[in-house]
């Protein structure tokens, strides 16, 4: 379900937190769908189950996820497209500062590069 | 709970001349995996030695369940579980023989928890211990320290000569025995690799002092590497705060920072009218950074 790398400078819990974020705001991961637990999770992957929880108490707080008693975490139910723009414009954030880097070192000019995410943008709606 | 299960205060220990270690101090807190990481040398083994009274310190003292170290009672040291780098396995006996005879020593011993996991780690039990390879003499000797349920953990280098798959196993057992926030693991590796899946703390230790100390979250997200691009030629002595390495050719910069945080940045950015890219780095590149 996730792509987890442990030898990656981000820290596995943020991976995990990250990767629901996106998943939710992108819709992928519909309300109610239950989560692997902690200990699955963490035997597929080898990492410690403390991780994982810390992952999915930080996706509970932040309101994504929701604690059933005695059952999976599971996605929160939630207005459709619950996260404020602010926050998932944060998501896409950083892959941006790389695209706007590898422009200008390409010496690709801002007009050219705001006309390639227009036509990539049109070509994604269809 | 609020007590730690291992208080360790100005820890000093000299070999004659030689300081092997220096002024350490940490608690071991239940519920603590905690990865321990140091070139050669750099003072680790000796550590455990005196943080369990195998060793008097020279200085300070240690303190493991309120007992001074150098005087444990038998009910402490029935919660400690301990793998040296050395193995301490009798040669002439079997495997099987060895666990009966460390058995022996416990009050309580899971028996069927072993029995489980010789066969999971596909240790031999009917062949005398001098014939094993190194790989299974280490697995017999982490599962000497498995059987009593320790509360405390402690394993000098464990997996060293395992195959990935048996370090696996070994990660999974050692989650097993950190469960339920009751009980502390503390293991040093060189295997990077393993302390990132594993480690919820890390300590350094360079040159018998505890380098750094703290979370490993903590640690990834506080040292990482930056890159400062400028079309103008940047200064030699370019000023970035808490940098542990710098380098500059003309208008490019790279810098390993430790303690970073998202303003500093922006100051750098518009300080020196350059772009810049924060490289986020795994312990392995971090460690070696700080031994730079």
């Amino acid at each position: 379900m996730f792509v987890l790398k442990p030898l990656s400078g981000v820290p596995i819990y943020r991976q995990i937190v990250d990767q629901v974020t996106r998943l939710i705001a992108g819709g992928q991961l519909a309300a109610g769908t239950e989560l692997p637990s902690v200990r699955e999770l963490a035997l597929q992957h080898s990492v410690n189950p403390m991780t994982i929880s810390k992952a999915y108490a930080l996706l509970e707080a932040n309101g994504l996820l929701e604690r059933q008693r005695g059952k999976p975490m599971r996605v929160a139910a939630r207005r459709r497209n619950q996260a404020a723009l602010a926050e998932r414009l944060q998501q896409v954030e950083h892959k941006i500062e790389e695209l706007v880097h590898a422009a200008r070192q390409l010496e690709i000019s801002k007009k050219d590069l705001t006309g390639l995410l227009d036509r990539k943008w049109e070509d994604g709606d269809d | 709970m609020t007590e730690p299960m291992v208080s360790i205060d100005n820890v000093g220990k000299r070999f004659g001349a030689k300081a092997a270690l220096t002024d350490v101090s940490a608690r071991v807190e239940a519920g603590d995996v905690i990865g321990i990481l140091g070139k050669n040398g750099a003072g680790k083994t000796t550590l455990f030695e005196v943080m369990l009274g195998l060793s008097p310190p020279s200085a300070g003292s240690v303190t493991i369940f309120g007992e001074d170290c150098l005087s444990l009672s038998n009910s402490v040291k029935s919660r400690i579980g301990f793998v040296p780098q050395q193995d301490e396995l009798l040669g002439m006996v079997t495997g099987a023989q060895q666990l009966a005879i460390t058995a022996a020593f416990h009050r309580s011993w899971d028996g069927p928890l072993i029995e489980r996991l010789l066969a999971d780690w596909a240790v031999p039990t009917k062949q005398r211990i001098q014939t094993m390879s190194v790989g299974e003499r280490q697995k017999l000797s982490v599962l000497t320290a498995l059987g009593h349920h320790p509360d405390l953990l402690v394993l000098d280098e464990p997996v060293a000569s395992l195959d990935p798959i048996a370090r696996r196993q070994f990660l999974a057992q050692l989650f097993d025995a950190s469960e339920g926030q009751k009980r502390a693991v503390l293991f040093s590796s060189h295997i990077v690799s393993d302390i990132e899946r594993a480690a919820t703390k890390i300590w350094i230790v360079k040159d018998g002092r505890l380098y750094w100390q703290g979370d490993t979250d903590a640690l990834k997200e506080s040292v990482v590497r930056l890159h400062v691009r400028s079309s103008k030629p940047l200064p030699q002595n370019l000023a970035i705060a808490n940098a542990l390495t710098l380098q500059v050719q003309g208008g490019y910069a790279t810098a390993a920072v430790a303690q970073w945080g998202p303003a500093a940045r922006d100051d750098i950015a518009s300080r020196l009218h350059a772009d810049v890219e924060v490289e986020p780095l795994g312990l392995e590149e971090i460690f070696i950074e700080l031994h730079k």
